[in-house]
Formats: structure tokens, C-alpha cells, sequence
């Protein structure tokens, strides 16, 4: 049977024009022995984020320096999409992620980049299967800035800053804002690890914003648990239980 | 045929120190002092008598010092052009001479009746060539202390220029205008090469502010063609004194700094304020960038900073100064020079 193959899908996110001109011109040098069509390009994570809601890619070429949101973390929201695309990292100089990537496998591109390289990153790029995301959270020291959530065919980011609590309950943990609640499939503990400058344990399923924090207070007995202390956040009529382990917080927040 | 120099040669550490300048004068000043405080108290049997030695001694020390100090001052650019041996030699030769003519002036003021006689003259002239050589001793560790900051300086003078990042992202940038933009990818070429070219020289001389301002632009025009709008400049430089001497290389690692750490991070477009301006016997360089609130803590650029700071105590010791201001959603980096101008070198 004759299988015909769709030209490969190329995407292109760098915050710097020239630099995404080169890749332009680099891709229509490739296109002559490759069959692929460039679908979109964005100078940013979040414009990028958004086309791609839109548009499928196989391959997005994506600059791990930018502002806003770095390359890595917008890889990680990326494979929220249903079909994540794969990702080929483009960086200048960045010796921490390169020696991170030597170690994982992980396919990157030098700047300046070659035609050669792009090539064979491409032609690899068929059969790639794109990269977990707690091995794209291990390249980086950084924590990320946004949260993702795939919702009825969109990555709709929340802003860590807007995080009042995150709470595991069965499969997925609940993500809380003054306005809204979402549900994501990570793990409290990597989640705790990653964000330990915001949040603080309470309990066994919960973390909480150490600035939200209003204040603390005493939940007498009643017949199915014991008299407890209870986190009141900012902006929040919902009391959150101190496990007994964690009752010394108390003491380091008032 | 000539050797070849190495970066060591005719460092700073082979020459005197600047007699004219308040720093050195002001540490003999306090080092000596010290000094006679410290023979008067090993001699000293009360709190009392260590107050009257050192009264007495000072009325011997501070006539020696002060006319020592006036004469190395006048004969400061004499000495300066000497080889070191031979300066020393004649700061040496100043104290002994200074010493001895007070001691003619008025020995009788200062010697103890009865005691030494002669002696005491020989007695004054070797004590104070001993000091002086001790302080000479002093001001050239001081000058090995803080001179490897000039090699260094170059070295990293040209990784900041040469800065990795920088160098391949321009060239990147460059090759992506090459075909859609041909002239203005060789004005970029051009303009690298300028940079590289003042970067591999050597760069112990003071420089025009002028020419290090022209650097900086060209500098900045590199920025620019990879960051296009994001990145503003406003140069203030109506104040500036056009004939002006600064070490090289103060400004443009600044405005790299200012680059790397405040614009790039940023979402927004934003602007770096340059700030010249002359007032008295001072230039001042001032350097603003906005950055972003949450920015990281800017721990790669303390490097730089650091040799930037190390080589102005070198070159002007207390007379240059150097702050920073960090706020919250700015960094703003000052620097005064005493000012130098062209050709009163």
C-alpha cells in the first residue's frame, strides 16, 4: 500500500526577528529535500501557546532564553496539547541547559545554526517522541511561572502568582484562584519541590500561598474530627485544616 | 626586533605611586602616624607619657612629613617618568633630604638637651628613609594586590564584549538579515569587527570619552538589530566635557549589563537612560535600566562590576567612586572619575 506522508509540520518561537528569519530561510533550504510546511511562528510562549491551540505542529523550534516565559517551561505546557508536538531546543550559549541536554538526550541547536544540523534534527524529528515533562522541570533551576491546563482544546495558563492553595484529592490535584478552581494531573510532592519559595505545606493533601495566608484559626471538636487549627486565605471563605504534624506553622506565621 | 609585550609588562605595579593624589597622600599621612603612635606606645610607662612622646615625637614627624609630602608632590611627574628603581631611589633621597633639613631648621627645638648630639642628625635621616621605604614597600603590594584586575580586565573585558551570548546571538542575527537585508547585515559586520578590534587591544591607557562612547553606540546598534523596538536608548550627554580621558572600557560592559539583565528579561519594551556630565573636577557616568519586578538576582554581572571597581581603585584609589542603586523594578549603576582631560596628561 502506497502511504502518502504529510509534509512535516514546522513551528517557530523566538523572541528575536532576525533570529526567526534564519530559520525561515534555513526550513526553505530544507523544504527542497524535505517535504515541510512552516505553520505558524510566535515571538513569545504565550502567543505561541495560543497558535498551537490553533494549528498542529510535529516540530516546534523553540529559543530557550525569552522573556515572560523561557523555552523549557513552555515545553512543559505544550505537552499538554493532545498531540504534543516535538521539540527541538535553539540556544546561543547556555551552558547549564547544554550539559542538562548532553545528559538526557534531548535534541538542541547551537546558534548560529547550521543547515546540516537542522536537517538532521528534522529528519529525527519523524519518529521523536517528545520529552516528559519532569525531565523538562530537571534542565532548569527555575520554577515555572504559569500553571497549564488543557481545556476543551486550549492550554489555558494560570499564573503561579494567582495560586492560592493546591489540593490532592484522588487523581488530580485542585488548583485554586480568588475566581476560579482547575484540575491539573501532576504531583503534590514535585509541585512542593518545585515551588517551595511560594507555597507551605499544611497538610498531608494541601499547599498554600505563604503571602495569602490572613490568618489562623482555632476549629473546635465536632463528631468526625478533633479540635484543629485551620488556614483563612486572602480572599477566601474556605477554611483549610492544619494536620497535626504541620501545627507548628502556626507559630512561624503569626 | 622587539619582545614581545606581555600584558604584565609596565603594569602598575612598576610604577610609584601618584603623589598628587589625595588617596595615597592621605593613607602616608595616617600609616606614619600609626606608626609613631605605635614606637611611642612600646616606650610608653603611663597613659600620660605615651600623650607627651607622642606629643614630642610629633613635633619632629609632622614638619618631616609634611615638607616630605610637598616635595614628592612637586616632584611627582619628574619621578613618575623615572624607572622604578630609580624613583624609589628618589623618594628616598626626598625623605632623607626633608628630615634633614628640619633637623637643621630647628634641631635644637627637637633634640633632648644634653643627648645624642650628631648623632641624632644621622639618628633622624635613617629612621625616616626606613618609613619611607616601608611605605614604598606598602603602595607596591597594594598596586600587586589590585593588579590583576588590568589583565583580567582585558580578559574579561573581552568576554563581556566577546560575551558568548553576545557573540553568537549577533552573528546569528546577522546571518538571518544576510539575505533579506544585505547592507545592513555589513554594516553589523562592521561594526562587530570595531568592537573586537577594541577589545583585543591594549587597553592600559585612559581613552576619550569620546571614543568609548562611539564604541557603545556601535555597540548598542548590534542590540538593537537582534532586539529591534525592545530596546530604547536615551543618551544625555549635553553636559558631557568633550575632552575628557576615561579608562576603557568603564561604559560599554555597563550597558551590556544593562542589556542582558534589564531589556532581554523584559516582556515590554524597555529604556536605557545614559547619563555624562562633568561637575568641577568630576566626570560622571550614569547608567539606568528598568527590569522586571521578578526578575533573578543580577549575579552574573558582579563580575564585571567587581573589576570595573577594582580597576578604579587602581587608577584613582579614593578619588573615583562607584555605587549601585537596585530597586525594585530598576538598577542603576554610578561612577565618578576624577576629571582628566586631554592633554593636560
Amino acid at each position: 500500500m502506497n502511504v502518502v506522508e504529510l509534509p512535516l509540520a514546522v513551528f517557530v518561537v523566538d523572541d528575536e526577528p532576525p533570529a526567526r528569519n534564519r530559520l525561515k530561510d534555513l526550513l526553505g533550504d530544507c523544504a527542497e529535500q524535505l517535504p515541510l510546511t512552516l505553520v505558524g511562528e510566535a515571538s513569545n510562549g504565550v502567543e505561541a501557546l495560543d497558535k498551537l491551540s490553533e494549528v498542529h505542529a510535529d516540530v516546534v523550534l523553540v529559543d530557550i532564553r525569552m522573556p515572560q516565559m523561557d523555552g523549557i517551561e513552555l515545553a512543559q505546557h505544550l505537552n499538554k496539547l493532545h498531540k504534543p508536538p516535538v521539540i527541538v531546543f535553539t540556544t546561543a550559549y547556555d551552558s547549564y541547559a547544554i550539559n542538562a541536554f548532553e545528559q538526557r538526550a534531548i535534541d538542541y541547536l547551537l546558534k548560529p545554526i547550521r543547515l546540516g544540523r537542522l536537517f538532521e534534527a528534522l529528519t529525527r524529528a519523524r519518529t521523536a517522541v517528545p520529552v516528559r515533562s519532569e525531565v523538562l522541570q530537571e534542565l532548569t533551576p527555575e520554577p515555572r511561572k504559569n500553571l497549564s491546563i488543557h481545556e476543551r482544546g486550549k492550554i489555558v495558563l494560570v499564573p503561579i502568582e494567582q495560586v492560592l492553595y493546591l489540593r490532592a484529592e484522588l487523581k488530580y490535584i485542585t488548583v485554586r484562584t480568588v475566581e476560579h478552581e482547575y484540575l491539573i494531573e501532576e504531583s503534590l510532592i514535585a509541585l512542593e519541590k518545585e515551588f517551595a519559595a511560594r507555597f507551605v505545606r499544611i497538610h498531608r493533601n494541601c499547599l498554600v500561598a505563604k503571602e495569602e495566608i490572613e490568618g489562623f484559626e482555632k476549629v473546635a471538636e465536632t463528631d468526625d474530627s478533633e479540635a484543629h487549627w485551620a488556614v483563612k486565605l486572602k480572599g477566601l471563605n474556605e477554611l483549610l485544616p492544619i494536620s497535626r504534624r504541620q501545627q507548628f506553622i502556626v507559630k512561624e506565621f503569626t | 626586533m622587539p619582545e614581545p609585550r606581555s600584558i604584565n609588562q609596565n603594569n602598575m605595579t612598576d610604577t610609584l605611586p601618584n603623589f598628587r593624589n589625595l588617596g595615597v597622600i592621605l593613607r602616608i599621612v595616617l600609616l606614619v602616624n600609626a606608626l609613631a603612635l605605635f614606637v611611642a606606645l612600646t616606650q610608653a610607662t603611663s597613659m600620660q607619657d605615651l600623650m607627651q612622646r607622642t606629643i614630642n615625637g610629633s613635633a619632629f614627624l609632622q614638619p618631616v612629613l609634611l615638607s616630605a609630602l610637598l616635595l614628592l608632590y612637586l616632584l611627582n611627574d619628574i619621578l613618575a617618568r623615572m624607572p622604578y628603581r630609580q624613583g624609589a631611589t628618589g623618594v628616598l633621597c626626598a625623605a632623607a633630604l626633608a628630615s634633614w633639613a628640619i633637623a637643621q631648621l630647628g634641631g635644637e627645638l627637637f633634640a633632648s638637651p644634653g643627648e645624642y648630639g650628631a648623632f641624632n642628625l644621622w639618628r633622624y635621616v635613617a629612621l625616616s628613609v626606613t618609613v619611607t621605604a616601608l611605605l614604598l614597600a606598602y603602595f607596591r603590594l597594594r598596586a600587586l594586590s589590585l593588579s590583576p584586575a588590568l589583565p583580567e580586565a582585558r580578559l574579561q573585558a573581552l568576554q563581556a564584549r566577546i560575551r558568548p551570548h553576545f557573540l553568537f546571538n549577533s552573528i546569528n542575527a546577522v546571518l538571518g538579515i544576510v539575505r533579506s537585508d544585505p547592507k545592513r547585515a555589513e554594516s553589523a559586520l562592521e561594526d562587530m569587527a570595531d568592537l573586537f578590534r577594541m577589545a583585543m587591544a591594549d587597553n592600559r591607557e585612559l581613552v576619550p570619552l569620546k571614543r568609548e562612547i562611539e564604541l557603545s553606540r556601535q555597540y548598542l546598534a548590534l542590540e538593537q538589530l537582534r532586539l529591534g523596538d525592545r530596546l530604547k536608548v536615551s543618551w544625555q550627554t549635553q553636559d558631557m566635557p568633550q575632552d575628557a580621558l576615561i579608562p576603557p572600557l568603564m561604559l560599554q560592559p555597563l550597558l551590556e549589563n544593562a542589556v542582558y539583565h534589564g531589556i532581554e528579561p523584559m516582556h515590554d519594551s524597555g529604556e536605557i537612560t545614559i547619563k555624562l556630565y562633568r561637575s568641577a573636577n568630576e566626570v560622571h557616568l550614569d547608567v539606568y535600566n528598568p527590569c522586571q519586578p521578578l526578575g533573578k538576582i543580577h549575579t552574573g554581572n558582579k563580575i564585571a562590576l567587581s573589576n570595573i571597581r577594582e580597576r578604579l581603585a587602581l587608577q584613582f584609589d579614593i578619588e573615583a567612586s562607584y555605587s549601585v542603586d537596585a530597586g525594585e523594578n530598576y538598577y542603576r549603576v554610578h561612577i565618578m572619575i576624577p576629571y582628566v582631560r586631554e592633554e593636560s596628561r
